[in-house]
């Protein structure tokens, strides 16, 4: 006895049967072509959006930097809690003076959604107030001109950076803006510099990016035209060094417990929670997604299952001629269990074809879908190895039934 | 003249089975010798046991008691897995529908039985043919089952028959579904088949084919009721 020749002949002659009837064959193998393709393209899908979120994460300071929000005082300073002025520009010049961890600085003013006008041209984007570390904090680049900077920042200065999406819908003939001026509430600016567009930045491929529709002024020029007076929506810290992070955060803790007063009406978030987060939603992807496709793999074995049952009762006559000329049960069992491992190979190699077409097509229509990795290699042989895997399961019990068939009933059967 | 060896001794064969819950004796302590070159046509009526009889002798089915000796040994009581060995090594089956695979081609079906009998065949496509030259059918190789006349249906599946070399060739009804001339030129094939020193033993309700062999048994209620040479 050869074990594998038994399997070399059971494939065999599983896969001729599987050519010999190639529409049905076909169709058995649909759900598991769909499954795969599903499968493998969610995945990927999922991959490329994580990774652009890894990406923005990355961009946006990664885990070197801290943000400082206002929160209720805690219930115990309730009745004290006025005596604390808020987040204001105070705390800014409190921590460059005496936070030396803090390699970057700038707080954030929210102007929200504005109105641009310019050109007799209008159109809705972001704007905050920033100052000039802002753009080592993002890791920006400007394509024209220059960032905020500190004479901008002290001279409460009448300038504007602006990115891709307001010079593309207000300047449509000038690639570069730099010098013109724009309308916000009826303030001019004058454009100092223009972001890269995050759109093109990889060559021949869409891309889309939120970054695009920021545009920032001095934060002294945000406070002093728009809020009428110092506060801050919030501040963001960049670290040098990781190991240095928990001394960072007690120094700005204690920094801004002073100009607070004692009152403990801030938080200092770090970016570990958003990166914990980010961890989370990818695993929580990862298995719902996993889950819906494995359920419908499961369904695609079914129908394999369902076939191979119709294909066992058709053959049954087949069968007792195959025993009768010395075909053990086992080879009959092996022979049917191949031909659902050939169904289900065969379309698990179809979905995989599927699933590149999918997701090829998903990187031209998807926002930022050029992080879309066309051929996700894990996810791909992940879907193989569960497709053949149902096949193989899905195959056992109709190849037992149709190797347990007595050879004088089955040579009977009409 | 020169004596010729038992291929099948069988003793007190019996075979019941349970049909509801009545049992049913097949085959009711049948004794029987066969020697090698024996042409032997088994006659009946349905219900007899005759074909009960052709499948214990093909190691299709086992006896529920009594002993049986193949070629000397004791094989009433082998596994299936043994007597599936046997069916594929030993003994050739021809049957009345003929039951060639209907998307295999001819040689194919022929040499379907290599399949199984794990013997090391080195040139399969030779042998095929040789068998198919044997019944006059090579012409014929490519063609698919649905593409010939009964007959020559027929003469494939003793192709497929023959390519193992068994010792026992059982057919069960063979002509059963030819016309006169066809089973005319089917017998005389089975009877040449004797000089190649294989043993052939079928199941025929036509008289006429049993006139070709050489010894005749009747069966009747599961018996041997008479054992006649000619």
């Amino acid at each position: 006895m050869n074990p594998l020749a038994d399997i070399y002949t059971g494939g065999r002659n599983g896969f001729s049967e599987v050519w010999a009837n190639k529409v049905r064959s076909l169709l058995s193998m649909s759900g598991i072509i769909l499954g795969v393709a599903a499968l493998v393209a969610m995945v990927g899908i999922v991959q490329g959006m994580l990774s652009n979120m890894r990406d923005s994460f990355e961009r946006g300071g990664g885990i070197l930097k801290l943000e400082v929000h206002s929160q209720e005082a805690p219930e115990a300073q309730q009745h004290i809690a006025g005596i604390s002025p808020g987040m204001t520009w105070r705390d800014i010049t409190a921590i460059q003076d005496s936070t030396p961890l803090a390699a970057y600085l700038t707080p954030i003013v929210d102007m929200n959604w504005e109105r641009f006008i310019a050109n007799g041209r209008r159109e809705g984007a972001l704007l905050h107030g920033i100052t000039p570390d802002f753009i080592s904090i993002q890791n920006r680049s400007i394509e024209y001109g220059r960032f905020i900077s500190d004479t901008d920042i002290a001279y409460k200065s009448p300038v504007i950076v602006i990115g891709s999406h307001i010079r593309q819908r207000l300047f449509r003939d000038t690639e570069n803006a730099v010098g013109k001026q724009l309308r916000i509430r009826g303030q001019v600016y004058t454009i100092v510099g223009q972001f890269e567009n995050m759109d093109n930045s990889v060559a021949g491929q869409k891309r889309f990016s939120w970054e695009n529709r920021y545009n920032y002024i001095p934060a002294t020029t945000a406070m002093s035209r728009y809020k009428g007076n110092d506060e801050v929506n919030r501040i963001e810290i960049l670290a040098g060094r990781v190991e240095e992070l928990p001394d960072l955060i007690e120094q700005i803790e204690n920094t801004l417990t002073q100009t607070h007063r004692g009152i403990k009406d801030f938080e200092i978030r770090t970016q570990e929670e958003n990166l914990k987060e980010m961890q989370k939603l990818e695993h929580s992807f990862t298995y719902s997604l996993g889950g819906i496709a494995g359920i419908s793999l499961l369904v695609g074995g079914i129908g394999i299952m369902n076939v191979m049952l119709a294909s066992v009762s058709e053959r049954i006559r087949e069968i007792g001629v195959r025993k009768a000329i010395g075909a053990r049960s086992h080879d009959i069992f092996l022979q049917f269990l191949a031909e659902a491992v050939v169904i289900s190979v065969v379309g698990g190699l179809m979905g995989l074809a599927l699933s590149v077409g999918l997701l090829g097509l998903a990187r031209d229509i998807v926002p930022n879908g050029q992080a879309i990795n066309i051929v996700p290699v894990s996810a791909m042989i992940y879907g193989f190895l569960f497709s053949t895997g149902i096949g193989l399961a899905s195959g056992i019990y109709p190849a037992i039934r149709a190797s347990r068939l007595d050879p004088i009933e089955a040579l009977r059967y009409e | 003249m020169t004596e010729r060896a038992d291929i099948f001794q069988l003793t007190d064969i019996r075979r019941t089975y349970k049909v509801g819950s009545e049992l049913v004796h097949a085959l009711d302590g049948v004794d029987l010798q066969i020697q090698e070159r024996e042409f032997i046509a088994v006659i009946g009526t349905s219900g007899s046991g005759k074909s009960t009889l052709m499948h214990t002798l093909g190691f299709m089915d086992s006896p529920t008691s009594g002993t049986m000796i193949f070629e000397g040994n004791d094989v009433s009581a082998i596994s299936r897995g043994q007597r599936a060995q046997l069916r594929a090594s030993r003994i050739g089956f021809v049957f009345q529908a003929f039951n060639l695979l209907p998307r295999l081609t001819v040689l194919d079906n022929v040499l379907l039985p290599l399949t199984y009998s794990r013997r090391r065949v080195l040139d399969q496509q030779a042998r095929g043919m040789e068998a198919l030259e044997r019944v006059g059918m090579a012409h014929r190789a490519s063609h698919t089952p649905n593409q010939l006349s009964g007959g020559e249906r027929q003469r494939v599946a003793i192709a497929r028959a023959l390519i193992n070399e068994p010792r026992l060739i059982l057919a069960d009804e063979p002509t059963g579904n030819l016309d006169t001339k066809n089973r005319g030129r089917i017998m005389e094939l089975f009877a040449s088949l004797l000089d190649e020193g294989i043993t052939l033993a079928l199941v025929t309700h036509d008289n006429e084919v049993a006139e070709y062999a050489k010894r005749r048994i009747r069966m009747q209620d599961g018996l041997i009721v008479e054992d006649s040479a000619r």
